[in-house]
């Protein structure tokens, strides 16, 4: 009763293989294919060379938008890489009542992310609930302008982000701290090691993968960022779309039916070469600390 | 080391050799195949598709009405109709229209039909029914003849256009008073310093940004007449800009204006934060249903300078495989009788000539509503169209970007507007 058939792994694998070439191979193809040309949505479009990628070098809008891709990541990633470490080292604790704290910061994860950014632009408006509650304390004379600055808006945007990052990354911590061993802590404490030298010695070691894993997601949705200053900007990327990011003016450029599917292809490969270059670089970090 | 080397050489090739055989299509094409096969004495048979944005539910029985007295009136015809939901219509109309699937007649409003005309996809009605010319209002027509393009694309279905409201409580308050309001722009501007001052900036008139309909109404032309180049960075526009530059600087508008949608204006207006909005003649009773308080507080008057006009139309697809019915639909559906027919169950004028004179639009009896409807009635005589059709929604969101920029003080308007024009033009060239 075998059925050693030449096929069978074949079979097994076809449909991930066919959902691979359809939905992700090809648009991808398709992407850089279309970065070439002046392509629009009806009407079809005619090669036009380099002249797209030409056009980014002088576009003004992409280097604020990577500007403000690169701050993103560069203020998320230290914030989502430690403090949910030191949360989930606070919550892993079995102590009564701890269940509703680790709720409680994992509920605005919950949250879907347009439903969150609308309540802070409800906090953060000029009558809104910091402004109201700063005016009433006498701490400030006027409304301080968080959602029509371009770096309050920016910084609106990346508080919203990592308050509700933390959680989702905690939870992830918590699983990688349960692979720490126990008799490690007991050790060190026996030896008279701090809570501090334990954790610095034996916590951060231990969750290095997860820390390396979490690092690279925070990179890559950083600089993908999309709802938090869609939806705080009101849509249109704050005055002169300066808090604009580089999948927002995708959007923009590729909408409707004068859409420039062309330019909005080449922004594409931009982002996905930003993108890849901070996650080759923790890799390449994480192999050489796994090495030594 | 040398296998590793050849996957993005033979990556490359492969791009390259795609690319040569892409077959994007040829881009432009010319305006022939928008020349209908038939013309208005054709026998009117068969099967045709219609398709409406948005009137199902409120509206079926008298869409039903309508298809059913056409389908009497042509012996041997079948109405297919489709009514698509109200949001996402444009992706719905494009996604069809991609595939080569537009239904026989179908509802779009002048900016959708633009592009679709442009690609030779909708018909020159005109061609086929020279009676369109004659039998509906010149906004309404002019609306669906585009800069560059030979033929009109749609017969005018109906027509809209915007009052101001004014908040009486908010202007008593401040000395003002709204059964007199500002007729002008820079009176506007005067009364907001006004309400402004006397309220120790808490209260405020005006809460929009200016955008290509304000600089219309300044006397700023805003495309070149091949319509090929933007021309809306001129002093006349650049003035226009600095007023309200200097109004938000003032305080006179809420700071966060700056990054609010286009409705924010009536939804501030309809939460009592500001004393002034426009709005369709119907929208009086919307405020008042979405926020009670407001009843017997809100006065209408005309709009401060030229009206704008929003017109809604029925095209042919080119690609109809039944002309003539089409044809014949698209003009059943918006003749007058049908036409004042709908303008009664709805908050909507008609684009026939002659329902001009129709007394249930033009006669008020009285209530604050009511002379809404009227105004608004009257107002349509001088309505026209304030933004050209050319401006897609990605260049609308550039220049408002920009003029956004400008209010907040971050460049000159003059800047500004350089800025939308050079990047408009930019856009308008892809």
């Amino acid at each position: 009763m075998r059925y050693h058939r030449w096929f069978s792994p074949w079979v097994l694998v076809v449909p991930a293989l066919a959902w691979l070439l359809v939905f992700n191979l090809w648009p991808s193809i398709n992407t850089v294919i279309l970065s070439f040309t002046n392509a629009k949505p009806i009407g079809g479009g005619t090669f036009v060379g380099l002249k797209n990628f030409e056009a980014l070098l002088h576009d003004e809008q992409l280097r604020y938008a990577l500007l403000n891709s690169v701050i993103y990541m560069i203020v998320c990633l230290p914030f989502l890489t430690i403090v949910p470490l030191g949360l989930a080292v606070l919550v892993e604790k079995k102590l009564p009542g701890i269940t509703f704290f680790r709720t409680a910061f994992y509920t605005p994860v919950v949250a879907s992310a347009v439903v969150v950014a609308l309540i802070w632009q409800w906090i953060l408006d000029d009558r809104g609930l910091v402004n109201g509650m700063a005016e009433k304390l006498g701490v400030i004379s006027g409304p301080l302008p968080f959602l029509s600055d371009q770096w309050l808006l920016l910084f609106s945007a990346i508080s919203l982000t990592i308050w509700k990052g933390l959680g989702y990354y905690m939870i992830i911590y918590l699983a990688a701290l349960g692979n720490v061993g126990r008799e490690l802590h007991e050790a060190a404490a026996v030896d008279g090691a701090s809570a501090f030298r334990r954790f610095t010695n034996i916590t951060i070691p231990g969750v290095r993968g997860t820390m390396i894993l979490i690092a690279i997601l925070i990179s890559v949705s950083a600089l993908r960022v999309f709802s938090e200053l869609f939806i705080l900007s009101g849509g249109n990327g704050g005055p002169g779309g300066r808090d604009s990011s580089v999948v927002m003016l995708i959007q923009q450029y590729s909408q409707g039916f004068e859409g420039n599917l062309g330019y909005a292809s080449a922004l594409s490969i931009v982002l996905f070469f930003v993108t890849v270059v901070p996650m080759l670089a923790l890799a390449r970090l994480n192999k050489k600390a796994a090495d030594a | 080391m040398r296998s590793r080397r050849s996957i993005p050489v033979a990556a490359l090739a492969v791009a390259a050799l795609t690319l040569a055989g892409c077959g994007l299509g040829s881009g432009e094409d010319t305006s022939a195949g928008s020349q209908p096969t038939v013309d208005a004495n054709a026998k009117v048979t068969g099967e045709v598709s219609f398709q409406t944005w948005a009137l199902k539910p409120k509206f079926t029985s008298y869409v039903e009405g309508v298809i059913k007295a056409f389908e009497t009136k042509y012996p041997g015809t079948k109405v297919t109709w489709l009514d698509q939901p109200g949001d996402g219509y444009d992706k719905k109309v494009l996604s069809q229209a991609s595939a080569g699937q537009l239904p026989d007649v179908t509802n779009l409003p002048p900016e959708f039909a633009l592009p679709l005309a442009k690609q030779s996809l909708l018909l020159d009605v005109a061609a086929a029914d020279p009676a369109v010319t004659t039998d509906y209002v010149e906004g309404g027509l002019t609306a669906y003849q585009y800069q560059g393009l030979t033929g009109t694309f749609g017969y005018p279905w109906y027509l809209n256009t915007d009052i101001d409201y004014w908040n009486s409580t908010k202007f008593a308050a401040v000395g003002l008073d709204a059964k007199n309001p500002p007729k002008t722009f820079d009176e506007l501007l005067a009364a907001a310093k006004i309400m402004h001052d006397k309220s120790g900036g808490k209260e405020y008139l005006m809460s929009r940004l200016p955008g290509i309909g304000d600089f219309t109404n300044a006397g700023v032309k805003i495309v070149s007449d091949d319509g090929k180049k933007f021309t809306f960075n001129t002093p006349e526009a650049v003035a226009l800009l600095d007023k309200y530059r200097a109004a938000y600087q003032a305080g006179y508008l809420p700071r966060d204006i700056l990054t609010q949608e286009y409705l924010g204006n009536s939804k501030l207006f309809t939460q009592g934060k500001v004393a002034w909005t426009t709005g369709g003649g119907n929208a009086i009773v919307d405020f008042q249903k979405d926020n009670p308080s407001l009843k017997g507080k809100v006065v209408p008057s005309p709009a401060l300078d030229t009206p704008p006009l929003y017109v809604q139309g029925l095209s042919v697809s080119s690609k109809s495989k039944n002309q003539a019915a089409a044809i014949a639909l698209a003009r059943f559906v918006t003749n007058a009788e049908n036409q004042a027919a709908f303008a009664k169950i709805v908050n909507i004028f008609p684009s026939t000539k002659a329902s001009a004179n129709d007394p249930y639009f033009s006669k008020s009896d009285g209530t604050p509503e009511s002379d809404a409807k009227v105004l608004a009635f009257e107002s349509l005589a001088k309505a026209k169209s304030l933004q050209p059709a050319v401006i897609s929604g990605a260049t609308n969101d550039f220049i408002n970007q920009q003029i956004s920029l400008a209010i907040a003080g971050k460049v000159s308007s003059q800047q500004a507007l350089d800025a939308a024009v050079a990047k408009a033009d930019q856009l308008l060239a892809q």
